[in-house]
């Protein structure tokens, strides 16, 4: 393995080359003539670089990089399922990927927007979604631009969130940038929402509701998940779920029957579409039926002349992204829940939780795991009781050291030294023991050999990397 | 038959039962109350590869596919070469999350260190983030930015930035309370004032129209030293010719990168490009990537880094909620920037100006028809038109996907079409639209 | 953990220390904050002769994986500020109380003075957080 990488503006020889330039058929006027020179720039410093250069640097580059594809991506709350590859073949059929949003024969690309929401509906329980927003955080913040509005048509004031110490943190950041300020709420011993003291948060006139995740971010479900719908609507409040952890529900339960009135999805984690290194993702937001007025622009119906936009709905929070949302990432959770069908959808939840909970009773035999009981897809360990001050970062970067990728941590923040492990319904048992195998040893090495795990990675392609300096003196580009 | 992505036979699932210690997977489900479990999804059985791609391969044919377009308005068709795709489709890159766990992610790291580095050679704006979601929300994070950077709580916005756009920043600002305000440009010099926390202007703009940066820059400095300056573009191939924002004082550039090797899609995704001024670095919102070294060695490295500007970290005081972005769109830019090079991209360009010029002027020697725009334009122009319904359907007829209908945004220009015209417009395509330009006329 | 609580300046719940000389207030954060912290790598002022209000937020204190705010521990206007911290955040961790101090306000509420905490006060405070 190449030791050093040279960036790629290294590698450009200086030739040029107009590999990817039509031919210019046209006498074409003098560019002067029609930009003057003072609109022109005096020159353009990126390289000409061969192409073989180009790809052997991206091939060489991607072998540095770890993919599901390569093995287990037990990343808590990311979901990082398998991404059949079909996926890949439907999204690039030229009839979707060369269409131009604004062109008027659409009608394929709109049924299955009309069609992925339909099926949504089903599988949330909500009446009506919208597919524009493009991630899980534009959701967020669609769904509570959605409250807003509501409360506003109703001319109610509302200027506050309740968000649970242990949600994810695009949930308080999507709050604010609708507009709303926070109430945080402590789990109680359980890691549930403790009942008294949201009826006392609820209880402040200008409540707007509240954003949860359930399962939450421990791997619980929540109990009580009817009562707190309940206590939230009998003060006038709405509940918001937060779908990234909607996986173990398939076919289970649905965000709709457990009381709540919007919901966004992350189509990237519970719907295979790929990550692609962080992006890009699509993340629908469904709402009941009260709030479909609500729901942002372009909103689209099925008539008898096919399916349309629709025109006047002047209660809409508006337009949140251009054109149709994430078109690409649709057409592959599209086909794969086209491909699964109910009873597939219904296996994915239950085999994420089967995986899930075999993966703690066995890392439970040497890890802490702080909430101790039935998980849903994911939980949570600790680092404490680690010997020689070995901490949950040291195990990530051991982790690596066996070629596989590490855990979420550091989050949830309810926990110290948080190790958040979601395996997904893909893992084989095969694969799941091997990481458990990589645990045990690793948890072996902090006691009888601390300085290889406190040092790690040691066989990755570069050693543990200095935050600090990245941060103090920022390097953004060459 | 049905597509089964699940790896377990009953036996292993008995096994791992027996290992957690439960009878059954439904015991697992025990936190779930009973009333609010379902049986079963009201959904279609599951379908085999082939079913399903031959459903699918059908349902993509009710969209059309023309030989060759007209139409641009914020989605361009440019050439891709092959090589993006061959990229973006590792596995490695694309089944990979956001790269927390730096030693198992350098390539990824410093393929987005690199995009960064290529954009900001592109734009010579001081920093590049690692993208957002698409140009629409980028500008409008980059207006709630402007908000942050000088505390004041009013943006203006010049018209000629992309419709769909200005709905976008609207959305976005009401969410915040942020006043806003949509002018004409020679208006600016009686709007600006000292409250003004940033005016927002599209340049190439929506009607085609390139402005003259240098003028309006002066206009608002001097009336303003607080007011940011924010450009926004929806096809930055123009880059290959005309001054980057990074020379004309712009605080802060955004594009939708869309036009630089992503497929259009039905217009997502795309590709938001970010770039600021030095000095405004820990108020931007998304991801960044930064060079470093080993802790206990010498080599160089990439990371994640400034996290705590971040929503993970600094919650509700975060100045975006941005998590997810479009890493694999900005690969595709990146390997689209590479592979043409400065000679390339130049090139571009100038059949870009090149092309579009020839059918302006070609245009305008036929009765009927006349441009509309007064300043220079690039690779679009407003075509104003005798029996604009009949230019539409002519160019149907000859396999053109038709320019836009400037009534779809302003019912007032309801016989004014937006045409485009790019490097992929061959001549002979370039003379079926005149010819439909005369059907249009002749024929009605 | 074993940290540093000199005695001769006043500190407050927020974890900042001041030391009074006549109507100037040093202020920086403590050693037990700059821990909990870890490596700083950034730290946001407000402009010099802005007037500040006792107990809000002025500034930032940003390490890699958390970010703290300043409080004001008095009213006042700032009158100086840390130049040595723009290209050195790191004097915070390695000396708090002396090179690593963050501003000075000119104050002129006493009774504002008297509601700080004392040395043994915050000691105890320190304790029963790290519990």
């Amino acid at each position: 393995m190449a030791s050093k990488e040279l960036l790629i503006f290294e590698k450009g020889n200086g030739k040029s080359h107009k590999n990817f330039i039509p031919k210019m058929e046209i006498e074409g006027i003098d560019i002067d003539e029609i930009i003057p020179p003072i609109y022109q720039r005096a020159q353009l410093s990126i390289p000409d670089t061969p192409e073989i250069e180009i790809v052997r640097h991206y091939i060489n580059l991607s072998q540095k990089n770890y993919g599901v594809d390569n093995g287990i991506y037990p990343l808590g709350s990311c979901t990082m399922k398998y991404n059949p590859k079909i996926n890949e073949i439907t999204a690039r059929l030229s009839g979707f990927s060369q269409i131009h949003p604004l062109q008027e024969e659409n009608q394929g690309a709109m049924e299955v927007i009309y069609e992925t929401s339909k099926m949504l509906g089903e599988i949330t329980g909500m009446e009506g979604f919208t597919l524009q927003p493009a991630a899980g955080a534009h959701g967020e913040l669609t769904g509570l631009l959605i409250m807003k509005k509501y409360f506003k048509s109703r001319n109610v004031k509302k200027s506050k969130i309740i968000v649970p110490d242990s949600a994810h943190g695009t949930n308080p950041a999507s709050a604010k940038m609708a507009g709303f300020s926070i109430i945080e709420l402590q789990s109680d011993k359980n890691g549930e929402v403790p009942l008294d003291q949201l009826e006392y948060a609820m209880k402040e006139k200008d409540v707007a509701g509240i954003m949860l995740t359930n399962p939450n971010t421990l791997g619980v479900f929540d109990r009580q998940i009817k009562e707190i719908t309940r206590i939230v609507h009998e003060n006038g409040g709405l509940c918001y779920y937060d779908g990234a952890n909607l996986n173990p529900m398939l076919g289970i339960c649905r965000p709709k029957d457990m009381g709540f009135d919007i919901v966004h999805l992350n189509l990237h984690k519970t719907f295979s579409t790929p990550h692609g290194g962080g992006g890009p993702g699509s993340g629908p937001v469904g709402v009941v039926n009260d709030l479909i007025p609500f729901l942002p622009k372009p909103c689209i119906i099925k008539t008898s002349e096919g399916i349309i936009c629709k025109s006047n709905n002047e209660k809409s929070i508006g337009r949140i992204k251009a054109f149709w949302g994430n078109f690409g990432v649709i057409i592959r959770a599209y086909t794969y829940i086209l491909a699964l069908g109910s009873e597939g959808l219904e296996q994915v939840g239950q085999i994420s939780v089967l995986n899930a909970n075999y993966l703690r009773v066995l890392l439970q035999k040497k890890y802490d795991l702080p909430y101790n009981r039935i998980c849903q897809h994911e939980f949570v360990l600790s680092d404490k009781g680690l010997p020689n001050e070995v901490v949950t970062e040291d195990i990530a970067k051991r982790i690596l050291d066996y070629g596989i990728y590490a855990p979420t941590i550091y989050f949830p923040l309810i926990v110290n030294g948080a190790i958040m492990i979601e395996p997904t319904e893909t893992e084989s048992k095969n694969s799941l023991d091997n990481f458990v195998e990589v645990m045990y040893k690793i948890y072996e090495e902090a006691h009888g050999d601390p300085e290889l795990v406190k040092k790690a990675p040691n066989n990755t392609s570069i050693g543990r990397l200095d935050a600090v300096l990245a941060a103090r003196k920022p390097i953004l580009h060459d | 038959m049905k597509l089964d992505f699940i790896p377990h036979n009953e036996k292993i699932i008995e096994e791992m039962l027996n290992t957690i210690g439960v009878n059954t997977i439904d015991d697992l489900f025990q936190d779930i109350p009973d009333d609010i479990k379902i049986k079963k999804l009201n959904l279609s059985s599951g379908l085999s590869e082939p079913d399903l791609l031959r459903y699918l391969k059908s349902l993509s044919l009710q969209n059309k596919v023309y030989s060759y377009s007209f139409l641009g308005a914020g989605c361009y068709y440019h050439y891709i070469p092959s090589i993006v795709d061959f990229v973006i489709s590792r596995p490695e890159f694309y089944s990979s999350y956001t790269p927390y766990q730096a030693e198992a992610s350098q390539g990824y790291l410093q393929a987005i260190y690199e995009y960064q580095t290529i954009i900001s050679k592109v734009t010579h704006m001081d920093i590049a983030n690692a993208s957002m979601y698409d140009g629409s929300t980028a500008l409008a994070e980059a207006a709630i930015m402007a908000t942050i950077i000088t505390g004041k709580n009013k943006v203006i916005l010049l018209e000629g930035i992309h419709p769909e756009y200005i709905e976008v920043v609207k959305t976005y600002c009401w969410g915040q309370e942020i006043d806003h305000k949509i002018i004409k440009e020679n208006q600016l010099k009686n709007e600006i004032t000292e409250d003004i926390a940033a005016v927002l202007f599209q340049s190439p703009n929506f009607f085609g129209d390139i402005e003259n940066i240098e003028d309006m820059v002066r206009i608002i400095r001097d009336r303003s030293q607080k007011c940011l300056i924010i450009q926004v573009m929806t096809d930055p191939t123009c880059l290959g010719i005309l001054k980057p924002p990074g020379e004309l004082d712009i605080d802060i550039y955004v594009a939708e990168g869309q036009a630089f090797g992503i497929s259009p899609s039905f217009g997502g995704p795309g590709l938001g490009v970010f770039t600021a001024k030095q000095k405004y670095l820990r108020k931007m919102p998304g991801r960044l990537i930064g060079k470093t070294k080993e802790l206990y060695g010498e080599k160089t490295g990439f990371i994640l880094t400034l996290q705590v500007r971040e929503q993970h970290i600094r919650r509700e005081k975060a100045s975006s909620n941005i998590c997810t972005n479009q890493a694999l769109c900005s690969l595709a830019a990146l390997i689209y920037l590479l592979s043409l090079g400065k000679t390339g991209l130049k090139e571009i360009a100038v059949q870009n100006f090149q092309k579009a010029h020839y059918l302006k002027s070609e245009l305008i020697k036929l009765s009927g028809y006349e441009i509309l725009n007064k300043k220079p334009t690039y690779n679009e122009f407003m075509l104003k038109c005798p029996n604009i319904e009949a230019l539409i359907n002519e160019c149907k007829k000859k396999d053109l996907l038709p320019p836009l209908k400037m009534s779809k945004y302003y019912p007032k220009l309801d016989d004014v079409a937006l045409v485009c015209v790019t490097e992929c417009n061959s001549q002979k395509s370039i003379e079926k639209f005149i010819d439909a330009a005369k059907n249009a006329i002749e024929n009605y | 953990m074993d940290y540093k609580f000199p005695d001769n300046l006043k500190y407050t719940t927020s974890h900042e220390w001041v030391k009074i000389e006549e109507d100037i207030a040093r202020v920086g954060i403590t050693d037990y904050a700059q821990h909990q912290l870890g490596d700083i790598v950034f730290i946001q002022l407000p402009d010099l002769g802005t007037s500040v209000e006792k107990e809000t937020s002025v500034g930032e204190i940003e390490s890699v994986k958390a970010v703290g705010d300043l409080i004001m521990p008095l009213s006042g206007q700032i009158i100086s500020i840390n130049e040595n911290l723009a290209d050195s955040p790191e004097l915070v961790n390695s000396s708090p109380f002396e090179e690593g101090w963050i501003l000075e306000v000119k104050f002129s509420n006493y009774d504002e003075v008297n509601s700080l905490l004392s040395v043994n006060k915050y000691k105890e405070l320190v304790q029963s957080e790290e519990k």
